[in-house]
């Protein structure tokens, strides 16, 4: 098989060894878990129960009316005892539905549906309803990217199980243990879309998964899957970072780019993670909504690396040590990989729909530099998957000069990491240039509401003028 | 269960490569041993004196400028003794001690920290010392000596030791045999392996071809510079020599244009970052130097071929590449 990738990237070290070959393990009883109403990127959640409610598994607790909607369910039994803020693990600690475990069993899913006999509109209803985010982190709502306007054609869904994060091993895990289940939501995502061509993307060093994945396309082709004329197959890509990346991954697939400021739909793409198809077959299948989150559990300061399954909200600290074994000497927690991920301050923090991994860094893994002077060796411009030029958008950010830095691509920016990876200088660039993309789009914002004021403003002087014999105050009060 | 008070916080990534800016000078003094070992080897005494003098100067003049303007100490990086080793290997071996000491005052405190140290000097720090050199000391900065010199480098030098390069050669109207001649070869071929090899007059550390080519094999190997620019300046050296009808083989291999394409054209602050950049640098100083050995005044041109380039290198960065999504079917503009 030949390998594909795209332009561009880094080989910072795999690590992936102290829990590949650990087998997912499934802890179901915490006794409390803490679910955040908003997890995901798009309108915020109202909370649906109130203190001192119970409530059973599968139950919404959290929804919207937003464009970009996606509701969250119970993923225990139990009472509700708080909604307050708590620690997430997008340090933006938002309100959180607080439930204490009363010991039920009792669950309340949806019925199970057949994607391929249901409208097109129930299916997407169903992955909504079915509260389903990308998993690779982002928590982009996964009924969206199956509902393009008729003006984008998709032509090719590609299941992200590139899994470029060092460390991270749930979605290679995924791919061993649960393929049917893969196979089955790519079919359903493909038929939703009214697809064909699939592709499983998985980087080279896990050649290991593609029979598996293939015998269990063959199996789904042969049985469930008869006679839909799905083209599924399985492309291995050269193992570098940011493969798993949405846009390198299209690249590398499909040769095509997704447009500066577009969506993978411009070029008719999909993509979607490999833990977010099996969401989509068990959400069609067993009616079960996105309540429970494999990850990784790993890093030099954890005793027992694993691949977990728990409930969503589990608490992190709830699980040490009898489930995780943590070093006395930790000193850092990530909570997804170490490229893109997120240190917490807290071991407090929940599992939440998009963590893929929480790493536990010993000192020594876990180095902070002081940031050097750029010293121009240009290895940031080698790099960059986006063939930005990072050293020169951090000269111009450091001059505070917006304007080259949006000329050169500031906002096209994935804050993937690699740059900061490879500087010799520990120029902390993906660090500026989030702060900067923050900055430029406020000024833009701003601009924009400026313009559109003063042509208010000229409005109602060009009236008033017309009407009063004296124009000379709101104009010029407006000059100004 | 360990309390952990307090987690250290980071913006990602967290992880960094293990190549620093320290590593990435130790790799050009790696790469920059072959040539000064040579040159010291049949230079003799003297040549070391200029390469210790270079190397301690520079690195004690950025320790007592930065103490003195109270900047944070930064010879760690080995950026200081790059410098320093660029700066005597483009002298002559008979270049007296005082002299190197100025060249790199000139180096490390005008061209450098009056910029504001690594990364801001807009021009090649080496090449300014030698420059100024060159302007303030043009005799001593031209006399060449057949190896091996005394012990003593140009003091008590007989003149029957010292001779002219071959580019000087060519420029006080000499022939190309004449060149090959003053290197005791009697054939073309002949000159072309002793210009290769370098045992003849010249800059301590700009004779032998071949180390200087192992040299930057070896920094493209560690990635430590791309063969962009250096491929270009010899390139369109070789080209333009042959264009103004000069030969085009003699042109490389002989003065100092090989040494500085792979190690002065690639010095990272005072080059383009885009490859582009890099392409239209290395051929503008190639044509800046063949200019300036054809019709200037000196015989050789690649000092100021070099700086002249590093001057327009804020506009070379202006050619980017096009970024990710901005070309193919689905660009918007």
């Amino acid at each position: 098989m030949s390998l594909k990738t795209f332009r561009g990237g880094a080989h910072p070290p795999g690590r992936k060894d102290a829990s590949k070959n650990a087998q997912i393990e499934y802890f179901s009883s915490p006794k409390q878990v803490v679910i955040h109403l908003n997890q995901h990127t798009g309108a915020p959640n109202q909370p649906l129960v109130k203190v001192g409610d119970s409530v059973r598994r599968g139950q919404k607790i959290a929804s919207s009316d937003g464009k970009l909607m996606i509701p969250h369910h119970a993923s225990i039994c139990g009472v509700v005892r708080k909604i307050e803020p708590r620690p997430q693990s997008n340090l933006l600690d938002g309100v959180a539905i607080v439930i204490e475990a009363d010991g039920g069993t009792e669950t309340e899913f949806l019925p199970a549906l057949d994607v391929f006999s249901c409208t097109r509109e129930e299916a997407v209803a169903r992955i909504r309803e079915a509260g389903i985010v990308g998993m690779g982190g982002a928590g982009f709502p996964a009924w969206m990217k199956l509902s393009p306007p008729a003006s984008k054609p998709i032509g090719i869904v590609i299941a992200n199980g590139a899994e470029c994060e060092p460390y991270l091993t749930i979605d290679y895990r995924t791919c061993l243990e649960s393929p049917g289940a893969l196979v089955f939501g790519m079919a359903a995502t493909l038929h939703v879309l009214g697809v064909k061509k699939g592709v499983f993307a998985v980087e080279d060093n896990k050649t290991d998964v593609v029979p598996v994945l293939e015998k269990a396309v063959g199996e789904f082709l042969a049985g469930e899957g008869s006679g839909k004329g799905f083209d599924i197959s399985v492309q291995l890509l050269k193992t570098k970072y940011p493969q798993g990346g949405e846009k390198m991954l299209i690249e590398a697939i499909t040769g095509r780019q997704v447009p500066s400021g577009g969506l993978p739909m411009d070029v008719g793409a999909v993509v979607q993670n490999l833990g977010t198809l099996k969401a989509i077959a068990e959400a069609f299948r067993e009616g079960k909504p996105l309540i429970d989150r494999g990850f990784t559990v790993t890093g030099g300061a954890c005793k027992t690396p694993k691949n977990l399954c728990v409930p969503v909200g589990t608490v992190l600290s709830e699980l040490i040590p009898d489930v995780i074994d943590v070093r006395a000497d930790l000193a850092r927690v990530l909570y997804g990989g170490p490229m893109m991920g997120v240190s917490v301050p807290t071991l407090d923090t929940p599992i939440q729909k998009n963590t893929s991994g929480v790493v536990f860094m010993t000192p020594g893994e876990a180095r902070v530099f002081d940031e050097g002077t750029c010293i121009r060796c240009g290895r940031c411009m080698r790099y960059c998957n986006c063939r930005l030029s990072p050293a020169l958008m951090n000269e111009a950010l450091l001059s505070e000069d917006y304007a080259a830095a949006d000329a050169i691509g500031l906002l096209d920016c994935i804050e993937c990491g690699t740059c900061s990876y490879v500087c010799p200088a520990r120029v902390r660039l993906v660090q500026r240039f989030r702060v900067g993309k923050m900055k430029l789009r406020a000024m833009k914002a701003a601009e924009q509401a400026r313009v559109k004021a003063r042509a208010e403003a000229q409005a109602a002087a060009e009236a008033a003028s017309a009407a009063v014999a004296s124009p000379a105050s709101p104009a010029s009060k407006e000059a100004k | 269960m360990p309390e952990h008070q307090s987690l250290l916080l980071s913006s990602s990534p967290h992880v960094f490569t293990n190549v620093s800016v320290r590593r990435l000078m130790l790799n050009v003094i790696i790469a920059l041993l072959p040539v000064t070992v040579y040159g010291i080897s049949i230079f003799g005494f003297s040549a070391a004196r200029v390469v210790l003098t270079s190397v301690v100067s520079c690195v004690l003049f950025e320790i007592i400028f930065r103490a003195i303007i109270h900047s944070k100490q930064n010879f760690g990086d080995l950026s200081a003794v790059v410098t320093g080793l660029l700066l005597a290997l483009i002298l002559p071996p008979s270049t007296p001690s005082w002299m190197v000491a100025i060249g790199a005052l000139a180096s490390i405190v005008v061209a450098k920290e009056f910029f504001g140290g690594l990364g801001h000097n807009p021009f090649n720090p080496a090449l300014i010392g030698r420059a100024i050199l060159l302007m303030s000391f043009p005799a001593a900065l031209t006399s060449w000596h057949r190896p091996p010199l005394d012990a003593l480098g140009g003091a008590s030098l007989t003149d029957a030791l010292s001779t002219a390069t071959p580019l000087a050669i060519l420029k006080d109207g000499g022939t190309l045999m004449g060149a090959a001649g003053s290197l005791g070869t009697d054939s073309l071929p002949d000159f072309y392996t002793a210009l290769f090899f370098g045992n003849h007059a010249g800059c301590i550390g700009e004779t032998s071809i071949l180390l200087i080519l192992i040299g930057g094999v070896f920094l493209i190997a560690t990635k430590t510079i791309v063969c962009a620019t250096p491929v270009a300046m010899l390139a369109v050296t070789a080209l333009f020599s042959a264009l103004l009808g000069v030969d085009p083989l003699f042109s490389v291999l002989s003065g100092g244009v090989v040494f500085g394409a792979f190690f002065m054209a690639t010095d990272y602050a005072t080059t383009p970052l885009t490859t582009a950049g890099k392409v239209l640098f290395g051929a503008g100083a190639a044509v800046v130097l063949v200019l300036i050995r054809q019709f200037g005044g000196y015989p050789e041109g690649v000092t100021y071929g070099i700086l002249m380039m590093n001057a327009v290198v804020p506009y070379l960065n202006k050619l980017r590449e096009k970024k990710y999504g901005s070309i193919g079917k689905g660009a918007k503009k």
